[in-house]
């Protein structure tokens, strides 16, 4: 266990941020804390896909002319974490802008108060 | 055998689809909308006969879509078995249209041109059934026809209606289901859902335990729609529905496209032979006979005329089932003669029942006494038909059933042809009070039916109209409706309690047999006023039609609301009264007695009694000379075809 | 040179989704004819897709001329083909729908356009990670369309539908990341080629796991369908049409397409477990799903429900992974696209026309809208699986490979599943044309002159409190175009014409049911 946790300490970080965030979406009655939740959740997805492509002492992928070098880190995962995180951006953005437009309606962001009120 | 390449089975099918478009169409014009019924109608039987000469000289019509589902192609094939159905009911279509314009109109019915189109799509799809040449094609149809049908079960509209609606189409689906389930698992078995005389070769060398699976699963599904018990009770309570879709729909297409059903799946898929080899005609042999009888004998109790002919139906059909079931060549003949014989007798009986509503409203058998006087020619009809259900010779039911016991006796099942002589005897027994009422007692002075009216033995009563507008027969008749469902709440003269001074409970109400009859129903009603107005609930007094819901020195109130809700426990239970609610008339003779109404014609509208005659003098005709009418020179060439590959006999 | 007709499917409406936010600059309504013109090139580009399809081909475009590994190839086979015809057709309809049924502002069809690229790019993308772009821009157009309804619900239906949203495709990137680290490339067919062999391994099974219950979230399977009724009810009502019609299906897709062409059989034939807890998870969907909806008294609701238990018998059909199966769920996806989309349609119209919104409000409709019901009816009777339809092709597909693969409960299931769908059809039939004559409530008549323009709010903002919208004395009522109706009655005919379509079905995944079951 020890070990594991020294060697794959990413990996367990990946699954503690992960984890948090779920709870965070699922116990938080705060709607806005739901979407922190959300953010927390995708960065551990991110971190996941970063530490799959590490390689110790590895360089970044760009190869000279001639060839040799290396090792080189795979960029395919750091292409992949920039596109979602532009992705979990704008999720964060059209949720919050949704949020927005509860508050105006029924002064509350509070989940509970917004089931009573919805709620037939 | 030779495949004529034919747009005639399609024609036969589409033009009634036409047809519905075309009665939708002219919804505002009755005249045109009818005269586009009738024209399609006779279309219909047109094209349909047209191919019998070429049939019966052995040729086969197809026409082929191609490919449907896998490689199972869509195609209709007008063969022997089919022309058969097709044939019979195409041609008591034009006789049911001629008669539905008598009695829609003269009932006044709502949705005319719903019911007229719904009719014209059912019988599209029962053509469609009649050329089925494969099990999934046939599901198409199968399927079609119980959409068609649902809006004329549900005609009414009143909550009784809707009711049947739901459970004929529960029923009517779940048996869908369990055919196309069939149908997968034939195809499963052998590769291939197609109809071949003799049945699909594979199945016989298929695993038996899968191969009787799908047997029951098809004699299931389509026992649904034959009204095999216990998958029968859709049919009862289908009567609901106007006389003419009861006449021929649930008495000739719907039912019978069910019955039609088995006989592919034990001519056609599985064949005789395999049949037999899995031991699987014997067991549905013995649901059929089981529904004989058992059916019989409800049918005894039932006092809705209409009702006693739906179990009639029910009994009937099993004769079909279970002359296709026995497996003998004359009993397959014998059944599949039953068909036109019992549409036939049937068709006239059900336009009997519809034509005494149309001019009497009386629907129950207890207020037909002395009806003959009222209704000759109808009743004439209906004695003729009744004797032919009862297989008395020179009509229609004798030559069928003839063919059904010789064949029982034949192959040494004499159990079934015990039971067959049994049920012709409760025939007799539920039909012979009818008739014997109509033409030998008046309403004044009557027997009681014995079984349906107790006490056993009889009594001497008038059914006339009373001075307050009741008749005790109505206490009778509503007791009667009683008896037959087992939950019903009624109130009790000796429960009354509480505020409202009465108090609904359920019991066992069918109080002793010696009190009915009487309006005396002991020291706690004898101040009881019948001619204090009662308050009047849907054109009926309530109240007199049930004495016991009466409160001593009844306020206003307190009579209305416990006739009322017993009123509706009357309908929601026992289906009965629903028909009257339109009429300020209750059923039974108007006060004085039938009026005495001449032989030709003077009781209704030709409309109903052309198609009346038409429909006996078809019956008379089957059993007259049953190779003259082409029905019996089909079944021959049917049974002998589904036998040439047979080594069974 | 057909394959260019892929990067254009996805290409021409993400594009054109900016040109109604530049007519918005410039003052113009010009939004539903940019969305119109672009549906409409789509229509031809599905065409051109599915003809080539059709004729045998399996059309590949590496985008920007990387090839296969490296760079992302767009896919149009037997498999995509249909659901890309599926896709452009409905959008059209959609479109020419949304004329008067509204709404009608430019940035409804901005977000409309680029539902339409994310859809085509989820359906034609070989690459697993682009699959999970396009499902998230999908994603984010759906939570802003159902957003996009002014009703006070809407926003808490779309807010909980993102959040469920995000955590499906989250799950579904983990999934994908799996399969990464396992293989190092992100190619549905080079995956499924690097994946053979190590079928067992646990970061496998895991990505598989993880794919399939992201998917499941958006696809509405129970119990993962918790987003799907409320998101339904509370958009407007063309939104809801789309929806209902689409963005499902194209995530039970992807399950079809997780599931056959990246692990394909070998996979389930190493792991048989996970194919019955697949197979577990959708029967029960087909279940509970009918249940609910029978219980419903809402149309929408209860029409949300039912797509819970359809896509339930689809992804059955792809776990059971026959060829019969597999067919009969590609006919099923889409035929349950068509039925559905034209069911929410018509209640729509009935909605506009009446103000009906629950059952009971339905009663006797049938004689005052007899065109709009009498579709509803067929429309429902094919969803039930009534043939001549669609409807019952793809169940009965779905049957013949559940019993030849001998998997007998889920063949129950789908037998009985019929029975569920006509009781909650059933229920509708019998309001509509069969209800008590004084239990209608009177209807108020439609005013000519009824504002259309920004439709789609049927409820009025300060109704917080319950059943708002709900009763008789709130019901509005909208001018209903004859064109809204056409397009109703189309796909109910399409729905009935494709009930003969069998052989074409066959024929289209024939090509890739032989790839997949060689």
């Amino acid at each position: 266990m020890i070990e594991l946790l020294a060697t794959r300490w990413a990996y367990a970080t990946f699954v503690f941020v992960m984890v948090t965030g779920l709870y965070m979406m699922i116990a938080s009655p705060n709607l806005v804390k739901k979407v922190i939740g959300l953010n927390l959740f995708q960065s551990a997805v991110f971190l996941f896909f970063v530490a799959s492509a590490y390689v110790a002492g590895g360089s970044p992928a760009i190869v000279p002319s001639e060839g040799g070098g290396g090792p080189y880190v795979s960029p395919l995962p750091h292409v992949i974490v920039l596109t979602a995180i532009v992705v979990g951006v704008s999720l964060t953005a059209v949720a919050l802008a949704l949020i927005v437009r509860i508050y105006r309606e029924y002064g509350t962001l509070d989940e509970s108060v917004l089931r009573e009120v919805t709620d037939d | 055998m030779t495949e004529i390449e034919s747009l005639r089975p399609i024609a036969a099918v589409l033009i009634s689809v036409a047809g519905t478009l075309a009665i939708l169409a002219s919804h505002r014009r009755p005249n045109l909308r009818e005269a586009v019924t009738l024209v399609v109608a006779a279309g219909k039987f047109g094209i349909v006969t047209s191919m019998i000469p070429g049939v019966l000289a052995g040729d086969v019509y197809v026409w082929s879509l191609g490919p449907f589902v896998a490689d199972i192609a869509f195609e209709l094939r007008a063969d022997s078995l089919g022309l058969l159905f097709a044939t019979l009911a195409s041609m008591l279509w034009i006789i049911t249209s001629l008669y539905s314009i008598g009695y829609m109109r003269g009932l006044e019915e709502h949705g005319q041109t719903r019911y007229f189109a719904s009719f014209a799509m059912s019988l599209s799809a029962a053509v469609g059934i009649a050329f089925s040449p494969n099990l999934i094609v046939l599901y198409v149809f199968y399927e079609v026809l119980t959409v068609a049908t649902y809006p004329l079960v549900a005609h009414d509209e009143t909550d009784e209606a809707r009711a049947a609606g739901r459970k004929y189409l529960a029923y009517t689906f779940g048996g869908g289901v369990a055919v196309l389930a069939g149908a997968v698992l034939v195809y499963w078995l052998t590769g291939t859902v197609s109809f071949s005389s003799g049945g699909i070769a594979e199945l016989a060398a298929s695993d038996p335990a899968f191969a009787r699976a799908a047997f029951a699963l098809l004699a299931a599904g389509f026992g649904v729609k034959a009204g095999l018990m216990p998958l029968h009770s859709w049919l009862p309570d289908a009567m609901v529905a106007p006389t003419p879709v009861s006449g021929l729909l649930h008495a000739v297409a719907v039912v019978k496209s069910g019955v039609f059903g088995i006989s592919r799946v034990v001519l056609d898929v599985f064949g005789p032979e395999t049949v037999a080899e899995l031991g699987v005609g014997l067991p549905l042999a013995a649901v059929a006979t089981v529904t004989l009888i058992a059916a019989s004998i409800i049918a005894l109790r039932k006092d809705h005329l209409k009702r006693r002919l739906a179990y009639s139906t029910v009994s009937q059909l099993s004769y079909i089932v279970l002359g296709l079931s026995i497996l003998s060549p004359d009993a397959i003949t014998g059944g599949l003669l039953h068909i036109p014989a019992h549409a036939f007798m049937k068709l006239t009986l059900f336009f009997c029942a519809g034509i005494i509503h149309v001019e009497t409203h009386t629907d129950y058998i207890s207020e037909m006494a002395g009806i003959g006087k009222r209704m000759p020619v109808t009743m004439a009809a209906f004695t003729i038909a009744a004797a032919g259900m009862a297989g008395i010779p020179l009509i229609a039911g004798f030559v069928s059933k003839f063919y059904i016991l010789v064949g029982t006796v034949s192959t040494g099942d004499y159990v079934f042809a015990v039971a067959l002589l049994v049920s012709g005897v409760l025939n007799i027994a539920y039909f012979w009070p009818v008739v014997y009422q109509a033409f030998f007692e008046t309403e004044d002075a009557h027997d009681a039916k014995p079984l349906v009216e107790a006490p056993l033995g009889g009594e001497s009563r008038s059914i006339l109209a009373r001075p307050d507008g009741g008749r005790p027969g109505d206490d009778e008749a509503e007791t009667d409706a009683e008896t037959e469902t087992e939950t019903e709440a009624e109130a009790e003269p000796g429960t009354a309690t509480g505020e409202d001074g009465i108090d609904i409970e359920d019991a066992e109400t069918d109080a002793d047999p010696g009190e009915l009859g009487r309006p005396d129903f002991g020291g706690e009603t004898t101040d009881r006023d019948y001619s204090d107005p009662a308050p009047l609930v849907d054109g009926e007094y309530a109240v007199d039609r049930n004495p016991s819901d009466a409160v001593i020195g009844g306020a206003d109130e307190a009579d209305e609301r416990p006739a009322a809700g017993h009123e509706e426990d009357t309908h929601a239970d026992t289906d009965e009264h629903g028909h009257d609610h339109d009429h300020d008339h209750h059923g039974g003779p108007p006060p004085g007695g039938w009026e005495r109404r001449g032989w030709l014609g003077g009781e209704s509208t030709w409309f109903m009694l052309g198609p009346i005659l038409a429909a006996m003098a078809g019956s008379i005709v089957l059993g007259l000379v049953p190779h003259a009418a082409v029905f019996l020179r089909l079944v021959d060439d049917i049974v002998a075809s589904a036998l040439t590959l047979g080594v069974l006999f | 040179m057909t394959d260019v007709a892929l990067p254009l499917l996805i290409a021409v409406p993400i594009l054109a989704a900016v040109a109604p936010l530049f007519s918005s600059v410039l003052g113009f309504r010009a939004g539903w004819y940019a969305a119109a013109v672009t549906t409409a090139i789509e229509v031809g580009l599905a065409a051109v897709v599915l003809a080539a399809v059709y004729g045998g081909d399996r059309l590949v475009h590496p985008v920007g001329g990387y090839p296969a590994p490296y760079g992302i190839e767009l896919v149009g086979d037997g498999l995509s083909a249909p659901i890309v015809a599926l896709i452009a057709a409905v959008s059209l309809g959609v479109v020419a729908f949304a004329y008067t049924g509204g709404p009608r502002r430019n940035s409804f069809y901005s977000a409309y356009l680029l539902l339409v690229g994310g859809l085509m790019g989820v359906s034609i993308t070989g690459d697993l990670f682009n699959m999970f772009v396009f499902l998230e821009i999908t994603g984010l157009a759906t939570y802003a369309l159902v957003a996009a309804d002014r009703s006070d619900r809407s926003a808490v239906a779309a807010l909980k539908y993102l959040i469920l949203g995000t955590m499906g495709a989250s799950f579904f990137i983990i999934g994908v990341g799996y399969a990464f680290i396992s293989t190092g490339t992100l190619n549905m067919v080079d995956l499924s080629a690097r994946l053979a062999g190590s079928y067992t391994a646990r970061p496998v099974l895991a990505s598989f796991g993880f794919m399939i219950v992201g998917l499941g979230l958006k696809a509405a399977v129970f119990p993962l369908h918790t987003w799907q009724p409320d998101a339904y009810t509370y958009a407007s009502d063309t939104v809801t049409t789309y929806i209902s019609a689409l963005v499902s299906t194209v995530a039970a897709y992807a399950i079809a397409r997780v599931i056959l062409t990246v692990f394909t059989l070998a996979f389930f034939e190493a792991a048989p477990l996970a194919r019955w807890a697949v197979l577990t998870f959708a029967t029960v969907s087909v279940l509970a799903g009918g249940v609910l909806a029978v219980v419903q008294t809402e149309i929408k609701r209860m029409l949300a429900y039912s797509s819970v238990s359809q896509f339930g018998l689809v992804v059955a059909a792809f776990a059971l992974a026959t060829p019969d199966a597999v067919l009969g769920g590609v006919v099923h996806l889409v035929g349950h696209g068509l039925m559905k989309g034209g069911l929410f349609a018509a209640a729509a119209i009935l909605a506009a026309t009446h103000g009906a919104r629950t059952v009971d409000d339905y009663a006797r409709l049938g004689y005052r809208s007899p065109v709009v019901a009498g579709t509803l009816a067929v429309l429902g009777l094919a969803l039930v699986g009534i043939p001549p339809s669609i409807g019952f092709l793809g169940k009965y597909y779905i049957a013949v490979g559940a019993v030849r693969a001998g998997v007998w409960p889920v063949a129950i299931v789908v037998f009985f599943s019929t029975l569920l769908t006509l009781a909650y059809v059933a229920r509708l039939l019998e309001r509509l044309y069969f209800a008590d004559p004084d239990a209608a409530a009177p209807v108020p008549e439609p005013s000519p002159d009824a504002p259309v323009a920004d439709g789609g709010e049927t409820e009025d903002t300060d109704h917080a409190g319950p059943a708002s919208g709900d009763g008789g004395d709130t019901r509005t009522v909208r001018a209903v175009s004859s064109g809204m109706v056409l397009v109703t009655v189309l796909a109910a005919v399409v729905v009935v014409a494709l009930g003969f379509a069998a052989p074409v079905f066959e024929t289209l995944v024939e090509a890739f049911l032989g790839g997949v079951f060689s």
